[in-house]
Order: C-alpha cells, then sequence, then structure tokens
C-alpha cells in the first residue's frame, strides 16, 4: 500500500504508520459501531494515512459530509465529528447537534477529532451554544505533515500562503513548528537548521521554543537528517507564476493533482477491445493515481516533457520485445518464467498505456499556437527583456477576454522580474482588468500588491537583474534531453528557491550576502543540541540528508529541481521537500482571489 | 517509605533514596522536589523573590517538573506575585497563560499567548479581554500588540464585519476601511445602496491617497447607474456586467450607436473596442456591420483578426475578403487560415 514511501533515502513509513496508529487508537476509543461526518476539506489528505478499509475495521459503518440541518439516518451508536478547528464549522456541528432527536432510540453519542489540533476557541464557542457537554470525546488528530511520495511530505494547508502574508495569522506556522517536532521525534533532532525569510525564523524560533517545553524527552533517535533549510514563499515569488514544463508539472497545470490523484477526459482511456460495437464511451473522467510506486512515471514525472516521448517510445519496444518471448518460450522452466513475469509485464504495458494517452493530451496543448506565445512571452520576463513597458500580448489577450487566471500570472510574473511596475503601467493594468472583468476584481488586485505580486516600483530600481545574473538564474543553453543544470524544469529558467538552496550546499550562503539581502526576511543559521554520543559521524562518500520546507507552498517543477540535484554525481547532498501545500501558479493566484458576488437584486 | 519521608520533609534524604534505587527521574526526584517547592511557597518568611529563586535553582529543567502546578499552589496561599514569577519558568505556554488569566494578569497573559505562536491561545486570551476591558481599553490594549490585533481582525472579518469597520476607523486605515465598504456594497440589494456604499469607499480611497481604486470605484458608480437605465430602457440583465460585457451586450443586440457612447464615455481604448466590436459582430453573424465597421478607419489591431474570427466562425467568404488586406508580413498567416 504504501511502497511509494520507502523507496527514498528516508523511510516515510514511519511517519504514516505513526498517523494510522493514532486514528485507530481514537477510533477503539469511541467503542461500538461509528458513523463519521467529514469536513470535507480533510477527505483527500486522510486517504493518503487511512483508506476506508481500515476505518470499517474499527467499526465505521458510514460516513457524510459536513452540511447544516438535520444528521441523517444511521443507526450507529457514535456519531463522530472530524473537523478541522474553524468557528463556522463549529456552528454547523450546532446545528446538527441541536437538531438530533433526542427522543430516538437508541441514542447516538457525540464526539469530536479535531484536526491538527484542539482548539480553545472553538470549545469555548460550543460551550457558549451550549452543546459543549453533548460531546463524550473531544480529542485532536495531530495531522500535520502528511507523506505524498518517498521524498515529499505536505501539510495541505491551503489558505497558508494568504493567512501568513496577507493576513499576518501565523497559525499554520505554529503546526509546520509542530510538524517538525513530530518529525524529529521519529527520525531524530535535526542538529542544523538553515532559514530565509520571516516565517522561516518564526518557524525556527518556536521549534526551539517547543523543545525547551519538554525537556525530559531526550531524542535518542540517531538522526537521519543533517539540515533543515526553512523557505519563504515570499523569497521567491516568481517560481510559481511561470508555466511548468516537467512532465509531471504540465499535468498539474492542465489537469490539477489533488492528492496524488488526477482526472482526465475520458476518451482517450476507453478500452480498445475488438468486437465491443456499440459500446459507449465513458462519462466518468478517468482517475489515475502518480506517485513513485509505478515505476514508469517515477522515471519520466520529472523529465522536462520535451524529453518523455523518447522514453516512452523506447519503454515501447522494450514492452512488445517482452510480450514475444513468448514465442521463444520453449522449455517447460522457459514458459513457467514468462508466465510468473506476465502480472509485471501487464502492468508495465497498462502504465505505458496511460501514459502515452497524458503524453497526447498534454501535446495537444503544448503544441498550440496559445501554449506557445504565452511561454515566449514568459520567457521574455524571465530573461529581463522589455519589464518595464506595457506588453502587446497581454494587451491583446486582454482585449478577447483571455482567462482572468492567465493574465493575472502575466502580469504579475511582469512586475516580479521588474520588482514592481512604474505607477502608469500598473495603473493601466488595473484599468484594463476591471473594465474587461468587472470592478469585482478591485479587491483581488488589492489582494496580489499585498503579497508583492503586482505592486508598483517603490525604490524605484530594479533589483531581478542583478538577482537574475549572480545567482544564474536565466541559462540560454539549456538542455532538454540531458540535463545538466536545474534550469531544464522551465526550459531555461532555475528556480530561485532551488538556487538558494543549491547555493547553500555548495559553497555556503556566505558567496551570495548581497543577494541575499536584496530578498525579504532575514536569513539566519540555529544549531541543535545534539545528546552526546549521537553526533554523526558520516561515513566517506555518504550523502548529507537535508530537508527543505516551503512556508507558503511549492511547485511539482521546484521538486523536480530538487530531485535533480538528490541524484547529481558528487552532488554531496539528498534532498527530502516538506510544504504546507503543493501549488501551482493557477491555483496560488486562485487562493488570493477575493471572491465578490452580488447579492441578487 | 517515600511518601512517609516526604511527609515528615526529609527532602533530601527521600532523594537520596531515588537516587540509590535508580528510579526514573520523573518518578522519583522530579516528584519530590516538586513536594518540596510546593511547600516552600508556603514559607511565608522568605519574600517572593527569594522564593522563586530558590526553588527555581533546586528545581533547575528537571523533567517532569510542572511549574505551573507549583505556581498555582503559591497564588492559592495568596502568594499572586510569587505565582507569576514561578511561572515564567514554566515553559508550557498551554498551562501558563489560563493561570495568568485566571490571576486576572491578562495583558501578560496575552504576551505569552504571542510568544508562544499559538493563534489558539491567543485567540482565548483576545476574547477573554474583549469580556473583561470596556471597549475603548480593549482597542487599546490591542493596538500595543500588532499580533493580536491582526488575529482579532480575522476573527471579525468571519463573526462581526461591523467591528471591523470601526477597527480600521482607529487605526486611521483608509485603504481598508475602502474595501471594507466594496466588500459591504455587493451584500446590498438595492442600486441606492450599492451606490452608497461604493461613494463611501470612494471618499475612503482617496483619504488614503489611492487615486486609482477612487477612479475606478467612481466610473464603476457611473457603470451602475447607467446599467440601470439599460435595464429598465431594453428590458434585459446589464447590472454587474463588467464594462466589456456591457458594451458587448449592446452590440450582439444591435444597439451600436449606445455600445459606441460607450465607447467614448468611459475611454475604452481603440485597440481593445476593435476585438471587442469584432467578436461581438462575428458571434451576432452580421457580417455586413462588420464589414462597414472594417473600413469606418484603418484598423488598430490589423486585419488578421477579422480573418480569424471569420474562419472560426466557418465564414470563408468573409475570410477571404479580409486577407486581402492583411499586412504583408502576415499575409501567408492570413491565406493559410482561408485555406
Amino acid at each position: 500500500m504504501a511502497a511509494h514511501l520507502s523507496s527514498g533515502r528516508v523511510n516515510l513509513t514511519a511517519l504514516r504508520e505513526a498517523g494510522r496508529r493514532e486514528l485507530r487508537e481514537f477510533l477503539d476509543k469511541c467503542a461500538g459501531s461509528k458513523a463519521i461526518v467529514w469536513d470535507e476539506s480533510l477527505t483527500g489528505p486522510f486517504g493518503l494515512i487511512a483508506q476506508y478499509s481500515l476505518l470499517k475495521e474499527h467499526e465505521v459503518e458510514k460516513m457524510f459530509t459536513l452540511k447544516p440541518g438535520r444528521l441523517p439516518q444511521a443507526d450507529v451508536k457514535n456519531i463522530i465529528f472530524f473537523v478541522r478547528p474553524k468557528l463556522e464549522l463549529m456552528d454547523i456541528i450546532t446545528d446538527n447537534v441541536l437538531r438530533e432527536d433526542r427522543g430516538r432510540a437508541p441514542q447516538r453519542d457525540f464526539h469530536i477529532l479535531f484536526v491538527p489540533r484542539r482548539s480553545l476557541l472553538c470549545e469555548q464557542w460550543l460551550k457558549e451554544q451550549g452543546v459543549l457537554g453533548s460531546f463524550i470525546h473531544r480529542e485532536q488528530y495531530s495531522l500535520d505533515l502528511i507523506p505524498f511520495d518517498g521524498d515529499l511530505l505536505s501539510m495541505e494547508a491551503e489558505g497558508a500562503f494568504k493567512e501568513c502574508y496577507l493576513e499576518s495569522d501565523q497559525t499554520s506556522l505554529y503546526h509546520a513548528a509542530k510538524g517538525l517536532m513530530t518529525l524529529q521525534a521519529l527520525y531524530g533532532t535535526i542538529p542544523q537548521i538553515f532559514g530565509k525569510g520571516e516565517c522561516a525564523r518564526h518557524v525556527a524560533n518556536m521549534m526551539i521554543r517547543m523543545k525547551r517545553e519538554f525537556p525530559g524527552s531526550q531524542n535518542s533517535i540517531f538522526p537521519v537528517f543533517d539540515t533543515l533549510l526553512l523557505l519563504d514563499r515570499n523569497v521567491d515569488l516568481l517560481t510559481p507564476l511561470a508555466t511548468q514544463l516537467t512532465y509531471e508539472g504540465l499535468i498539474d497545470e492542465i489537469y490539477g493533482i489533488q492528492n496524488t490523484y488526477v482526472k482526465l477526459p475520458p476518451e482517450k482511456f476507453a478500452p480498445k477491445k475488438q468486437g465491443d460495437g456499440g459500446k459507449d464511451l465513458p462519462t466518468e473522467p478517468k482517475k489515475l493515481q502518480l506517485n513513485s510506486a509505478e515505476e514508469l512515471y517515477a522515471e519520466i514525472r520529472d523529465k522536462n516533457f520535451n524529453a518523455v516521448g523518447s522514453v516512452l517510445s523506447k519503454k515501447a519496444k522494450i514492452i512488445s520485445a517482452a510480450f514475444e518471448e513468448r514465442h521463444h518460450a520453449k522449455t517447460v522452466g522457459e514458459i513457467k518464467q514468462f508466465v510468473s513475469q506476465l502480472p509485471h509485464m501487464q502492468a508495465a504495458r497498462s502504465s505505458l498505456a496511460n501514459h502515452t494517452s497524458i503524453a497526447e493530451l498534454i501535446k495537444d496543448i503544448t503544441t498550440s499556437e496559445d501554449f506557445f506565445d504565452n511561454l515566449t512571452v514568459e520567457q521574455e520576463f524571465m530573461s529581463g527583456i522589455d519589464t518595464d513597458k506595457v506588453n502587446n500580448y497581454i494587451e491583446d489577450c486582454i482585449a478577447q477576454k483571455h482567462p482572468l487566471i492567465k493574465i493575472l500570472r502575466l502580469v504579475c510574473l511582469q512586475s516580479v522580474c521588474n520588482s514592481g511596475l512604474k505607477q502608469k503601467v500598473l495603473d493601466h493594468y488595473k484599468k484594463e482588468i476591471l473594465q474587461t472583468y468587472g470592478y469585482e476584481h478591485i479587491l483581488t488586485l488589492n489582494n496580489l500588491e499585498k503579497a508583492g505580486l503586482l505592486k508598483s516600483q517603490t525604490s524605484g530600481r530594479n533589483n531581478y537583474p542583478t538577482i537574475r545574473k549572480t545567482l544564474r538564474l536565466w541559462m540560454d543553453d539549456v538542455n532538454e534531453q540531458n540535463p545538466n543544470d536545474i534550469s531544464y524544469v522551465y526550459s531555461g529558467y532555475a528556480p530561485l528557491s532551488v538556487r538558494l538552496a543549491q547555493l547553500l550546499a555548495r559553497p555556503g550562503w556566505r558567496s551570495i550576502e548581497e543577494v541575499l539581502k536584496m530578498l525579504p526576511g532575514p536569513h539566519f543559521e540555529e544549531r541543535q543540541q545534539l545528546p552526546t554520543g549521537l553526533q554523526k559521524k558520516r561515513q566517506h562518500g555518504e550523502n548529507r540528508v537535508t530537508l527543505v520546507f516551503f512556508l507558503g507552498g511549492v511547485t511539482y517543477a521546484e521538486i523536480a529541481a530538487l530531485r535533480f540535484l538528490s541524484q547529481m554525481e558528487d552532488g554531496g547532498t539528498e534532498y527530502v521537500i516538506a510544504t504546507t501545500k503543493l501549488i501551482n501558479g493557477t491555483s496560488w493566484i486562485k487562493s488570493l482571489m477575493e471572491k465578490l458576488e452580488p447579492a441578487p437584486f | 517509605v517515600l511518601p512517609r519521608l516526604v511527609l515528615r520533609r526529609l527532602y533530601p534524604l527521600a532523594i537520596r533514596i531515588c537516587e540509590y534505587l535508580r528510579l526514573p527521574e520523573i518518578q522519583g526526584v522530579s516528584r519530590i522536589l516538586a513536594h518540596w517547592a510546593c511547600y516552600k511557597v508556603q514559607q511565608k518568611d522568605k519574600s517572593d523573590e527569594e522564593v522563586a529563586h530558590a526553588i527555581n535553582q533546586k528545581l533547575g529543567d528537571t523533567p517532569g517538573i510542572s511549574y505551573s502546578e507549583i505556581a498555582a499552589r503559591a497564588y492559592d496561599c495568596g502568594r499572586t506575585e510569587l505565582a507569576i514569577k514561578l511561572l515564567e519558568y514554566e515553559p508550557r505556554s498551554g498551562e501558563q497563560v489560563p493561570l495568568l488569566l485566571k490571576m486576572k494578569r491578562s495583558k501578560l497573559a496575552l504576551s505569552k499567548a504571542i510568544e508562544s505562536g499559538d493563534t489558539d491561545l491567543v485567540y482565548t486570551v483576545v476574547l477573554h479581554l474583549k469580556n473583561e476591558l470596556n471597549r475603548g481599553t480593549f482597542f487599546m490594549t490591542l493596538q500595543n500588540q500588532p499580533v493580536a490585533l491582526s488575529l482579532y481582525r480575522q476573527f471579525c472579518k468571519h463573526q462581526e464585519r461591523e467591528t471591523l469597520k470601526d477597527l480600521y476607523n482607529q487605526d486611521d486605515n483608509h485603504q481598508e476601511l475602502g474595501n471594507f465598504h466594496v466588500h459591504a456594497s455587493y451584500a446590498e440589494k438595492r442600486i441606492e445602496g450599492r451606490v452608497a456604499a461604493l461613494q463611501s469607499a470612494q471618499d475612503a480611497y482617496y483619504k488614503a491617497k489611492n487615486e486609482f481604486a477612487a477612479k475606478a470605484t467612481e466610473e464603476q458608480v457611473k457603470l451602475l447607474r447607467l446599467q440601470r437605465h439599460l435595464q429598465e430602457e431594453l428590458d434585459k440583465p446589464y447590472v454587474d456586467l463588467s464594462l466589456h460585457d456591457t458594451v458587448s451586450t449592446l452590440i450582439l443586440d444591435g444597439h451600436h450607436k449606445r455600445a459606441e457612447q460607450l465607447y467614448r464615455d468611459f475611454k475604452i481604448p481603440d485597440k481593445r473596442y476593435w476585438w471587442l466590436k469584432l467578436s461581438a459582430l462575428a458571434t451576432r453573424g452580421d457580417w455586413e456591420e462588420m464589414e462597414k465597421f472594417s473600413k469606418s478607419k484603418k484598423s488598430p489591431i490589423g486585419y488578421l483578426p477579422f480573418v480569424e474570427i471569420s474562419v472560426k466562425h466557418h465564414n470563408r467568404y468573409e475570410a477571404k475578403k479580409y486577407a486581402a488586406r492583411v499586412a504583408p508580413e502576415q499575409r501567408v498567416k492570413a491565406l493559410l487560415l482561408v485555406g
């Protein structure tokens, strides 16, 4: 079930197991048959820890979505609410509880499981509504960092960026710190912490503070991680805005990957069976799980899309040849061997078919004129060309009312690559946007400004060229097929965040002090004491393990870039990635949009 | 044996025995020290300073000691100041803060909660303060603690929107006040209400020196009023469409003069207007009008768009007409499209 979690340098199965254990314990506490009422946003992430089968083993008979009104009929002894500690949800729960028919027999017991932690605020709220006493068990399920793959952890905290950078609400950072403490309890104290950004500083401070809270629990586990690198998303606002060009990145950009699952248009996945005339094409989207447990996917996911085709055709030849073997099998032994390989080969063939279809779907889009024009403008901005004038392509797209998010990504990209736009240029874009898409987007524009994505050039200086040149962010001679640098993930642009990680490992941040000062927030280093005897003695040739934590979101392209660094010969460091949320430019901008719908007249 | 020794206050002896028995700290030494400390706080002859210091000296960071428990004991004996000093040593803010609230040291509780980073704790203290203090003092307290203020704002956004206005007023935060009024305007059910809220927003934006937002809001008020007239006259929904969609809908329905009027009144840039009109006319299938339009003056967007949109609407005949007028550098593309 969790083969994908043990594939990396750090075995993350232990983390998942701890999560499953905690869940089981709670379920058993509420003895008897149960129904779970779900906060919808939790179902996806939970699925990565435990499937319905585990819940069934612990007498969960029904599952419902949390909504106002009366709870559905269900002959169970216990009703358990799985919710985040949000006041809006407490109101719904109150409604559910108050409408419960106390006369019905048998009576149902109520419990709450707060994810990731209990909240005094919520409990006080419930108390004031008069329902706190109705709950027998009120517990917390500390699901902070969820393992997505052998080298990837995410909190799936959707609002984290907006809360931290726009609303000065650092709740998600508190949870991040708690998540890191859990990680250290399982994998050992991390001896070195580096960071860049205000949020990074805050998380490090909380980690140090939290360590003091439990001085008795001396960690006797041998440290698995050598270094923790905390990075604020706003240190690199550029990367998520650009269109990702890796296979996995494009799948996410076009179709959206949710908790390792993607839903695809079904037409290309209809089974091609002969003699099935008249069978209708499926109408349900095709749902696929994407992780490293699938051999082929692990091989192509992080490649630049232009390099995927050749891998697929090579694979097709290998698989064909393997199936041909059956004609060459002569002895019983050979036949037996062929048959034993069959399931693996069939899985490989099915995997190849799926990814060939996906690649075709993506190719239709990447070869379109629109995609090409858009990418050209992005690359112009990233290489520093004409970032200070109103761009014709963007104007034309607005005039033809292309999707708003596409426009917002482009103007924000231009703004970031220019360290802010001249007032006239900014006002022009804003006017075009409001007049075309509607005045209701004025608050969204305000949010983007607050986040630093679309703002006026306050200092009068454009720092981007210096940053670009010093950190070598734009590489003209990129090799998409056999890359030698991380810039292949955007066919020329090296993600700023990953460059920072790369330079930290070698030769260290002292070499880029000046540039670091141009980026927002402090940078720092902290050391955590290890109990004597656990000082890590690295074997000769053994790589360091660095955990990079993106506070505010990370893209699949950045993950690919870090994996590239991990695989480099003489790289010296292997990376594990953690984040508050997996994002792409579209989902990121969407999270900053202010929805204003008029009341019906 | 140990409990009896403790009862007789023979602490050093008890500790020695624990060590001899090799009891883990938490079970042995810590409990004894805790007992000793609780006894010590009752000693009225020593000053708070001395007692706190003495206790900290002996206990240090020994695991399993709950400073908050000892502090609670001190508070029960009426030694509040001692209790506060002892609480300084309590690293778990979840224990520290509620006790401080109980001892009516709310402001200190707030600082400690903020220090911990536990926003839930901060919310709890803030709401406690809200009930305890009068409004003025409450707002003043928040002013001094920006983290608490931000969190309280978040709370108000979801639960008490009207208070937000007061908070922004107090801060003289005109930009946010403007945003507040814009947000409120969308909840208004009648146009007059909308316009009134937007005008408040406009004033706030001017005070915030945000000229762009003020002008955009002014323009929106103008547009809304116009849209209401159009709605009444033409019996079709117009209110809340963007300016672009308003003009587009007018053209779709053949109201070309009115569309031109908006183009002039709102100073829509030529290029945008031409794209808009072209698209609307094609959707309407009004090729005659499109031709007239294309000849009205030199197209600021060239003639390739005319070709493209004709092809998109499966009208090769029209597309051919425009292909001839396309600029030389784009001629090939045009001819390819036409086929």
